[in-house]
């Protein structure tokens, strides 16, 4: 629609694939180096494809990881963080669609979460969560991660596209609050809550420090943690690194491939204006 | 409808993130606040009879100390060239990745996202490469066209630079998400009404696009913004703060000074000017945008 | 109305699934209430699998959670604010005094008689000195660890030192004729950050930290030489400032023969470059005043309120034995900290690992300051102000002098 002819359609395709080709070399040569051997990886200049491929460093990751146990945890937080994006969505919904007493504390509160960084709170959550009695369990690991201010606020912002009318009318039609919600603004939010089920996805994923931190037995880590357990304290085995990292990877692009399309999928809002 | 239950409904939407943010995220911050005006160290944490209250010592000495007003300059150097940079060019490329046709597209959307997926250490690895000053490949690339060798990560200021664009080719991929599906949602009749109206295509990205697309970009503006202050991995793996403490941020500092070494309450503090930081720049961006939204 | 309440339900139903989560996480996760099970954290991933000798021997179950190394500090510092922590916990050497000040560990000086390994008689010196804070005893030594010079015996032959640099002189002599070797051609890469190596430097000149000194200890012509020493590295191009070439590749290829570092990098060196096999060697620090290196390593504590104490003993006096700190050598590589495993072939009949042993005898414990390594770090950056900033040595360690005192105070 805004391009007039093939000729620019053919230059801005080859721009993209260009840049696209340049900040996608690093993806690429961690998943090669991950098939290279240790002198290979840090050779300068370095090589792309791999002089002598080796399994090696898969051999040895599935080898020394707990492997199901963890992917257990991790796939039990991933489950939880999922609950904890519907939360997000009502609120978002919630501060974005209605009006009401203290509504701008209320959000400036959500926005302040995000202002400090982790690290100043770790402490204090910890003791908060240790409190509660909730250290070594699988609640004191999901909660501390389960609401995010930056998926709130997110949700928040694209409730303007859709329409006050809509739901005026369905309130009209005599619909209840929360079937407005599911059954007319969760499709309507599709392609925002497409984006928001990626990220809420990679962070739960990777989840790293409450698992480490609230577990006080190795069954509640997650597979990021028996990651790291295989770092050296000393020697930084890079191989073995980029093996583990293109293990983590592949779950989150398949997510990213299904999900993508969502994005694009809008429901186009003027058809019902 | 009553008029009771439509005064909690919006309650009953907000209510349960909103508890479980206030427990486990707003009240560690109210706890931070106050670790902030005491001398908390290890002692301290294990026995908390040893705390001392001492006011806003700890924010005196943070002003005058050398190493955190260096670090304050150079996350602004970061936030003032890296936003823009990070928002305009995650714009630009949800922009493209919407003109090329949809098979395209959508491989260009896994393409461009994945730097956000690469993990930190390749990241280190391979930046650290095209970095290297004797045998780097952007040095290597320079020398054919008779340049001297750059810097890259050697010299406090060309290293913030480098830092800053290592940031952006990383962070591109999650705001390039939130426009393509604002984009996306940009009603079609618009532009209809306007081809009708021979409006040119310059005039329909400035006079619809973009309009349409402001709650979007006021979004990203602002987290990226937050992010950005809060500028840590960057030099925390590539140079630790250096060369000379020229790629310190105000987050590495923290780390450094008040969590490494256990000085609790010095950290806080540090956090907290940070904090009024932010929050100072995000309502200025709340003050400034287009009142298409109240707060 | 209907529709509310359902709402109103999920988010209930989730804070009910969440409270019955963490009841039953409680009564299963740990096993505190079990008599012969001691719960033991550790950075060294493989502990679990070597500990079932124990368990059989004693009937102690050891429940073994390993930590990453990136995050042991922030997981202790949960322990310590909670004061909930296992039974047993490695702890770094230079993390002992931040650590024992806040009273994490337990005193176990009056039980050391009732247990064969525990005398301090059957460790390294130095080693046990970092076990010693404040009148008590905090820990055992586990392993030891330390900084040797490895060196290109083809290339240092070249220039006349076939065995290596003997002395600091012999040392400044072979870097600079290794260093007229062209371009791109350096003698050493100097450790840029580990704290503990710009203390190394002093201790050889002579210089020690004086507890009750404090910042004064650094007023000294000895520690001033050690910065001058390090230097003269950059000063003359004998160290290359920059990053350049991938480490080993540079060990490999020649243009930097030497290093210094730790016994882990034998293993380093056989793996990333097997085409020098035989042309390199491992020896003592070379000699200023003394060639003594630091004492690193790792010791084994019982957590200040663990109840399991004698269990825990006796996890830690079989940790100690010779044969079983010989045996961890053999699954990962740590030296022993109790001397008598090291007559155990598996490291005596080995000239490298033997010649950290032989430098083990000459090391310097840490002093046992919460600060150490913090200062480590500021005179690291005192000397990349030196180094690449040019500062004057002068001013710079005034300076330093200053922060120190800083430091200190807090």
């Amino acid at each position: 629609m805004f391009l007039k002819n093939r000729v620019e359609k053919t230059v801005v395709t080859g721009i993209m694939f260009i840049g696209g080709l340049i900040v996608s070399l690093p993806f690429f040569w961690m998943i090669l180096s991950s098939l290279k051997n240790e002198n290979e990886v840090l050779s300068i200049p370095p090589t792309l494809i791999p002089n002598e491929p080796t399994f090696e460093h898969y051999i040895n990751l599935f080898q020394n990881l707990n492997f199901d146990v963890y992917l257990i945890n991790t796939l039990i937080i991933v489950f939880f963080s999922m609950i904890g994006l519907f939360l997000n969505t009502m609120a978002g919904y919630g501060f974005g669609k209605f009006q009401f007493k203290g509504k701008e504390t209320w959000f400036i509160i959500v926005l302040i979460t995000m202002m400090l960084p982790g690290q100043v709170t770790m402490i204090p959550t910890y003791l908060i969560l240790n409190e509660m009695g909730l250290t070594n369990s699988m609640s004191g690991i999901v909660l501390p991660g389960l609401i995010a201010a930056f998926n709130i606020f997110l949700i928040r912002q694209f409730m303007v596209t859709i329409p006050d009318d809509l739901i005026e009318a369905a309130r009209l039609d005599g619909a209840g609050e929360f079937y407005i919600f599911t059954k007319l603004i969760i499709p309507l939010a599709k392609p925002i809550l497409a984006v928001q089920v990626i990220l809420t996805f990679i962070g739960s994923w990777n989840s790293f420090l409450w698992p480490l931190i609230i577990a006080n037995d190795q069954s509640l880590y997650t597979l990021s943690v028996g990651l790291a357990l295989l770092k050296d304290q000393n020697v930084t085995n890079y191989g073995l690194q980029m093996a583990g990292s293109t293990f983590m990877v592949v779950p989150v692009l398949i997510i990213f491939i299904i999900f993508q399309k969502y994005i694009i999928e809008g429901f186009n809002v003027s058809g019902i204006k | 409808m009553s008029t009771m239950k439509k005064k909690w409904t919006p309650f009953l939407f907000i209510g349960p993130a909103v508890l479980l943010l206030i427990i486990f995220s707003f009240l560690p911050i109210i706890v931070a606040f106050g670790i902030s005006f005491t001398d908390t160290n290890l002692i301290g944490l294990a026995n908390w009879t040893q705390i001392n209250f001492v006011g806003f010592d700890n924010y005196l000495e943070l002003f005058s100390d050398q190493k955190f007003m260096q670090s304050m300059a150079n996350t602004f150097v970061y936030v003032i060239i890296g936003v823009p940079l990070a928002v305009g060019s995650s714009f630009f490329i949800a922009f493209f990745i919407n003109l090329v046709g949809q098979k395209l597209a959508s491989t260009f959307r896994v393409i461009y996202y994945i730097p956000s997926v690469t993990n930190i250490v390749a990241i280190a690895v391979v930046w650290g490469f095209l970095y290297n000053q004797e045998y780097g490949l952007f040095n290597y690339l320079l020398s054919l066209v008779d340049i001297g060798r750059v810097p890259w990560l050697e010299d406090p200021f060309v290293a913030k630079l480098s830092l800053i664009l290592m940031a952006v080719w990383k962070s591109n991929g999650i705001s390039m998400l939130i426009f393509l599906a604002a984009l996306q949602s940009i009603p079609r009749v618009y532009y209809e009404a306007a081809d009708i109206d021979g409006a040119n295509r310059w005039q329909k990205l400035i006079k619809i696009t973009l309009p349409s697309m402001s709650f979007a970009t006021f979004f990203v503006t602002v987290t990226t913004l937050i992010g950005w202050l809060q500028f840590f991995e960057e030099p925390f793996v590539m140079t630790d703060g250096g060369p000379l403490n020229g790629t310190n941020s105000i987050a590495l500092f923290i780390y450094q000074e008040g969590f490494q070494y256990n000085e609790f309450g010095y950290g806080a503090a540090a956090s907290f000017i940070l904090f009024a930081i932010i929050i100072v720049a995000t309502l200025i961006q709340f003050k400034f945008r287009k009142s298409d939204q109240t707060l | 109305m209907r529709k509310i309440k359902i709402l109103v339900f999920v988010s209930f139903l989730f804070v009910i699934i969440t409270l019955s989560a963490c009841t039953s996480g409680d009564s299963s996760g740990d096993g505190q209430s079990d008599e012969n099970t001691i719960q033991v954290w550790t950075m060294s991933d493989g502990l679990d699998d070597f500990v079932t000798d124990f368990e059989e021997e004693s009937g102690i179950t050891v429940d073994v959670q390993s930590i990453p190394w990136e995050s042991a500090h922030d997981k202790l510092l949960t322990a310590v604010a909670s004061g909930e922590g296992p039974d047993v916990l490695q702890i770094g050497t230079t993390w002992v005094a931040e650590f024992a000040e806040a009273d994490t560990f337990m005193d176990i000086s009056k039980y050391i008689d009732d247990y064969e390994n525990l005398a301090p008689d059957n460790f390294y010196e130095s080693a046990v000195g970092t076990t010693e804070f404040d009148g008590q005893t905090i820990g055992v030594p586990w392993y030891v660890d330390t900084r040797a010079l490895f060196y290109r015996t083809d290339i240092l032959e070249e220039v006349g030192y076939p065995n290596g640099p003997e002395t600091w002189e012999d040392m400044i002599d072979a870097s600079r004729k290794l260093a007229d070797r062209g371009d791109d051609q350096y003698a050493i890469d100097l450790p840029t950050t580990d704290p503990q190596f710009p203390f190394i430097l002093a201790w050889e000149q002579g210089w020690t930290y004086d507890i009750d000194k404090g910042a004064d200890s650094f007023n000294s012509s000895d520690f001033k030489e050690a910065i001058e020493l390090h230097h003269l590295f950059y000063d003359e191009g004998l160290s290359q400032m920059g990053e350049g070439k991938e480490f080993f590749q540079a060990f490999s290829d020649g243009s930097k023969a030497m290093f210094f570092s730790g016994p882990w990098d034998i293993g380093t060196v056989k793996d990333r470059a097997p085409e020098i096999e035989g042309k390199w060697d491992v020896k003592v620090m070379p000699t200023a005043e003394n060639n003594k290196s630091m004492m690193g390593g790792a010791h084994l504590s019982v957590f200040a309120n663990s109840e399991k104490v004698e269990q825990s003993l006796k996890f830690i006096n079989w940790m100690a034995a010779p044969d079983t700190q010989a045996k961890w050598y053999e699954t990962k590589s740590e030296l022993p900290a109790n001397k008598e495993a090291w007559e155990n072939p598996v490291l005596a009949d080995d000239d490298m690992v033997s010649t950290f042993g032989e430098q083990l005898e000459a090391t310097q414990p840490l002093p046992l300051i919460p600060e150490y390594e913090r200062l480590g770090n500021e005179i690291l950056t005192t000397l990349e102000e030196i180094n690449r900033g040019g500062a004057e040595i002068d001013q710079s360690l005034e300076a330093f002098r200053a922060e120190a005192a800083k430091i200190l105070s807090e």
